[in-house]
């Protein structure tokens, strides 16, 4: 019987044996180019713990340093978290269950941070909350923090503050309101429904929410650096900062092994208790509840929600336009330099999320069927390691895993940097895709191997179709995550030319701020667009299926 | 078309045995339906023969040939799933066209088939319709098409009737059945609903708990049944319970509280404790007369052209009874009656080993 040459491959791949090495070979990729390098520099502490003896532990100023910086690094997740659990949830349920015109706006509104690089949200949130230093010309900013730890707290929500809000409204979404209005029949105010039925089934949703949150503010490092030097505070530091101003390679280590294991251990210890611990409030307070549902209180909660936005995470992050109307422009602007900057980074996105894609949806579709086997199991869970390691520590151990670190420039550099970006959004597309797979009733893919498919062609023609909009949405969060990233860029070399990382020198080294601001606005308008333009293709997509 | 034979099949899921050897031979072009309460087996067995699940034990053969080594896709075994998994992105003709591209058919060959499987099914005004824009019984019909359509020889269709309304159930009923015969398929159907197998079926077998109980024609299976459970499963029986006395024309049983009533000819042994069982439709009430004892109606429900009775008996329980309703004058609530029923329609069963009470038990 002949064959054509797509019947013979389709024959080939369908092949247990193909299948088997197929699946090894994508584990292979994702423990030895995501999980192993993010996690070498813990093995620094057993090869070189007398290097990290003499330099670091004997020494005094660098100990209190490194503990002084990371505690004001957890101590700004911790309060940037609960602010925005608090300000998140009235978001989240105001997304999700009421309907009014200029939903969408708001919708695309709340996703804005994510897409723009940090570095530029931390400029623009420092000039419009922070006193600035005389040479910064800044007539409209409010001028009113002048203390960093508020600053950074402020910086911080603004990107976190979509992380929350999603991850809420998704575990929302599949509530069924049924629950609250058999509450409400029962004779329940609207507030004691959500509060005793609604709420402790959104436990999964704010573990979820919070460690996205926490692992965020914690790796967060161009907007911090690029605030920082912007109000020219030179003594404050969290924890990246510190790691992108230290030079030894021991007190690296060292740092970058405290915070990895602290993270780690946390967020365990949070996802636990919030699954295990029931949220109290099993008391019934009917009549002020019934008060707070009625007449104005639900109105004001949600206008305070929607005001919430608007000053402390929209206004902060666009101030910079104003900028360049009010500052006398500057001489020196490189804007070849800054082209490139933006081609490179562009560029390290693309490949980046190409990979990503490669290799993340086998991984993927290999968790989602697998769910009752341990490898597959285990997998899941390393999957989240690389989100929760702070970016910047996971750079310095990648750039140690290859390098050994010696320094590195050139083309070797954007080589590594590539690497660092795979291994943090790598995760993301996995988790997109798994959570889509899930969803998915198997039977599908069953009928169609009865109706005579093989695997591969079931995969084709049933599943794929079904999570085209998922993988789309996979692909976007890593290209603007890896377009927006600073830390691991930095720690890997402070030199390699991408934009975020040209926007930081900019006000760093050479207080070149009306360039910096110009650069931040291009960032900004760029990178919205182009979220725009992709959220459009999706939502059409969506519409199809 | 084959014949379906499954051998000493064993499957389990933890500590659940969904299926515990199974014994089941299904001839060729046959349309067998596999009866029994939800968490019988019934789907694992439906699974096993399309190979979507791999038996721990035991064997599945197409026409004398083990498929253990023979993957689903190759197997020409479709399953048609309760919920139909049409595939929402593509219309009902590419539904039902997916089976022969896959194949792939001469663009002739499969013109002919998809214009023939519309007519059959009657949907040839909606070929370009996606599922969601249909009802549930078109989107039956056109899961069906593309079973059909896709050149299978064993059709596999799990409580195909179920997400229907009950009026459209009972006119699909014939469809389906016509249709897998009218092409020579072998169908097995699976089913908890008892008046779906005994009108669409060839054979019924019926399963419990992961075994095979009884196999055979429904009027078989109706009025012979094998155990207890299977006397009260397809169609309600009433039972008494006590110890063969006497084996003459008819076998005397008698009870606890000293009633005696009759039944069939038996094999069990005198003095062997014995359950008898009588359908609802062959017990008889009456006002005046003889009877083996008596009771007072408790409940009449009208259900159209039958009534429905309960009749308190004291010392033995609720006896049950389905008569024409044109009685339904002459009783009312608080009536004393007898009960009785003639001996060739009560069958002999030996007391079950864990109780009457477990082995009529449905989940």
């Amino acid at each position: 019987m002949l064959m054509s040459r797509l019947e013979r491959a389709t024959e080939f791949v369908s092949k247990p044996v193909v299948r088997k090495l197929w699946t090894v070979s994508f584990i292979v990729f994702f423990l030895c180019f995501v999980i192993v390098p993010t996690l070498f520099v813990l093995t620094y502490a057993f090869t070189n713990w007398g290097l990290i003896q003499d330099e670091v532990i004997q020494d005094p100023e660098i100990m209190s340093q490194i503990w002084t910086a990371i505690g004001n690094s957890f101590e700004i997740a911790a309060i940037v978290t609960i602010i925005d659990i608090l300000v998140g949830l009235p978001m989240a349920w105001i997304l999700v269950r009421k309907k009014f015109r200029g939903k969408e706006l708001l919708d695309t509104l709340i996703d804005m941070p994510l897409a723009v690089p940090t570095a530029a949200l931390g400029f623009s949130a420092a000039i419009f909350w922070g006193i600035t230093p005389a040479d910064l010309t800044n007539p409209l900013g409010l001028k009113i923090v002048s203390s960093p730890f508020i600053l950074i707290i402020l910086l911080h929500i603004i990107f976190s503050y979509p992380y929350m809000v999603r991850s809420l409204a998704a575990i929302l979404e599949q509530i069924d309101q049924t629950f609250e209005t058999a509450g409400q029949t029962l004779g329940a105010s609207k507030l004691t429904a959500v509060r005793t039925i609604t709420l402790p089934l959104f436990r999964a949703g704010l573990v979820t929410g919070i460690i996205l949150c926490f692992a965020r503010s914690l790796s967060e490092t161009g907007g911090t650096v690029a605030a920082l030097a912007t109000i020219s505070n030179v003594d404050f530091n969290t924890a990246p900062t510190l790691i992108d101003s230290l030079k030894s390679t021991p007190a690296l280590a060292f740092t970058s092994i405290v915070l990895i294991i602290l993270a780690l251990v946390l967020l365990v210890i949070v996802a636990i208790i919030v699954k295990k611990v029931h949220i109290p409030f099993r008391k019934v307070w009917p009549r002020p509840e019934k008060i707070l549902s009625r007449g104005l209180s639900p109105k004001l909660k949600d206008a305070t929600s929607v005001l919430f936005l608007v000053f402390i995470v929209l206004i902060p992050s666009f101030f910079v336009f104003t900028f360049v109307f009010t500052s006398e422009p500057s001489t020196t602007a490189d804007w070849s330099e800054f082209g490139q900057s933006l081609i490179n980074s562009f560029f390290i996105a693309g490949v980046v999320t190409v990979i990503d894609l490669a290799f993340g949806i086998p991984l993927a579709l290999y968790i989602a069927k697998n769910r009752s086997k341990w490898l597959p199991e285990t997998l899941d869970i390393l999957v989240n390691v690389p989100l929760i390691v702070p970016t910047v520590a996971l750079g310095f151990s990648l750039k140690l895993f290859w390098t050994g670190g010696t320094p590195v420039t050139g083309p070797f550099a954007i080589f590594l940097v590539m690497l660092a970006h795979i291994a943090f959004t790598y995760p993301l597309m996995v988790r997109n895709v798994t959570g889509a797979v899930e969803e998915i009733d198997p039977t599908y893919e069953e009928t169609a191997r009865t109706l005579g498919a093989k695997p591969v062609q079931g995969f084709r023609r049933v599943l794929f179709p079904m999570i085209k909009a998922s993988i789309l949405a996979g692909a976007i969060m890593a290209f603007t995550r890896s377009l927006g990233e600073t830390g691991a860029t930095r720690a890997i070399s402070t030199t390699v030319l991408t934009a975020p990382n040209y926007i930081v020198n900019l006000i760093k080294l050479d207080n070149d701020y009306y360039t910096a601001a110009l650069a931040c606005i291009i960032v900004i308008v760029i990178s919205f667009g182009l979220m725009l333009a992709l959220r459009y293709l999706t939502r059409r997509r969506k519409g199809a299926i | 078309m084959p014949v379906v034979k499954l051998q000493g099949i064993v499957k389990q899921y933890g500590n659940i045995k969904a299926s515990d050897g199974v014994d089941l031979e299904v001839r060729n072009g046959e349309y067998l339906c596999l009866l029994g309460p939800t968490g019988a087996g019934k789907t694992t067995i439906l699974r096993i023969i399309s190979g979507l699940t791999k038996p721990d034990h035991g064997s599945v053969l197409f026409d004398g040939k083990p498929m253990d080594k023979v993957e689903p896709e190759d197997r020409r075994a479709v399953m048609l799933s309760q919920t139909y998994a049409l595939f929402p992105q593509l219309t009902v003709a590419e539904n039902i066209l997916f089976g022969p591209d896959i194949r792939q058919y001469e663009e002739e060959v499969k013109e002919r088939t998809l214009a023939d499987m519309l007519d059959l099914v009657r949907l040839t005004h909606r070929p370009d319709a996606f599922p969601s824009e249909l009802s549930g019984g078109m989107m039956q019909r056109t899961a069906l098409a593309r079973a059909l359509a896709s050149g299978a020889s064993v059709l596999l269709l799990d409580e195909p009737l179920r997400a229907l309304d009950a009026r459209l159930r009972i006119s699909l009923r014939h469809e389906v059945r016509s249709l897998a015969k009218s092409m020579g398929i072998t169908t097995i159907h699976v089913t908890h609903d008892q008046d779906e197998a005994l009108v669409m079926a060839d054979r019924i077998a019926v399963i419990r708990e992961g075994k095979v109980v009884q196999v055979g024609l429904p009027g078989e299976v109706f009025d012979n049944p094998a155990t207890p459970f299977v006397a009260n499963f397809v169609g309600q029986s009433n039972f008494f319970v006590g110890e063969v006395e006497e084996k003459k024309e008819s076998t005397s049983i008698r009870g606890d509280s000293g009633q005696v009533v009759l039944a069939r000819p038996c094999e069990q042994r005198l003095g062997e404790k014995v359950v008898v069982g009588v359908k609802v439709g062959n017990t008889e009430v009456h006002k005046e007369g003889e009877g083996y004892f008596d009771g007072t109606v408790e409940r009449i429900l009208f259900e159209g052209r039958n009534i429905y009775l309960d009749v308190d008996v004291p010392g033995l329980g609720r006896y049950s009874s389905k008569i024409p309703s044109w009685r339904l004058g002459r009783l009312s609530v608080g009536d004393r009656v007898k009960i009785n029923w003639s001996a060739d329609k009560a069958t002999v069963f030996t007391m079950p080993p864990e109780g009457l009470e477990k082995e009529l038990r449905v989940e």
